[in-house]
């Protein structure tokens, strides 16, 4: 019974995010499978060089560096909103898979839940 | 109303009382979910949604307090409740135990509430046969 977590919101701007990563971490940690979808605005957490130390806020890009050794099963992209945002291949980390996010690939995980 | 198949439910509120409708939507829900004959195995508050565990809301008396007519309902179905601990003291509920911690000079936690972690969250998906979340929608 896999979970996927929406991120559909651009970091640091709330707390909603950082939560459902949370989320996503805790099943991991009690070995549900988790796996994580960014699209829309929530491409942005995967720019790389983010430098949020000017609002003494922690790095999302550090958070989700360590989702595989959390066990995260699977870090998706929607690949619409790559484009939308300006993102290419080039400029997502390792290990993020570029999908087509749309309903049937969200209707086929058991439970879904979206960033508050 | 005829019902074939007993659901259990539990139900994730991440929106805050009077920001947001999600504390009154999920008690509409939670309300019909009963009077349908299933179950709510567990409510769960999560990010703004702690607030709702608060005993120091104080609404003007001709308006809904929230979190009364909340800790009603989970006393009368007997239903346990839980704020996560690392939203509730980044937002400034805690309970006793927490205060003395802490070392802050005042605990507000309802008691029809808890205060634990992720973990009871992650037991309630897997228990429940279906996990509903309640968002400030904004």
């Amino acid at each position: 019974m896999e979970t996927l977590i929406v991120i559909d919101q651009a970091p640091y701007g709330s707390f909603a995010g950082r939560e459902a990563l949370d989320m996503a971490f805790s099943l991991a940690a009690f070995d549900q499978p988790a796996s994580l979808l960014f699209t829309g605005a929530g491409v942005h957490w995967l720019r790389k060089g983010q430098a949020p130390d000017s609002i003494h806020q922690k790095s999302v890009e550090k958070n989700l560096s360590a989702a595989p050794i959390f066990g995260i099963e699977q870090l998706l992209v929607d690949s619409a909103s790559c484009e939308r945002f300006g993102l290419t291949v080039d400029d997502l980390p390792d290990g993020i898979t570029l999908i087509d996010g749309n309903a049937d690939m969200i209707g086929r995980y058991q439970n879904v839940l979206f960033a508050g | 109303m005829s019902n074939t198949t007993e659901h259990s439910f539990s139900l994730v509120i991440t929106g805050a009382p009077y920001s947001s409708q999600a504390p009154q939507t999920a008690l509409a829900f939670a309300e019909a979910v009963i009077a349908a004959g299933h179950r709510i195995d567990r409510v769960f508050l999560y990010g703004d949604g702690v607030h709702l565990a608060s005993a120091l809301i104080a609404p003007p008396s001709d308006e809904m307090n929230l979190p009364k007519l909340w800790s009603e309902f989970l006393a009368e179905h007997n239903i346990p409740a839980v704020a996560c601990i690392a939203s509730a003291l980044r937002r400034g509920l805690v309970n006793e135990q927490e205060q003395k911690r802490y070392e802050l000079s005042a605990s507000n936690l309802l008691p029809a509430f808890e205060i634990a972690g992720l973990g009871e969250w992650v037991e309630s998906t897997i228990k429940s046969t279906k996990t509903l979340y309640f968002h400030a929608g904004d």
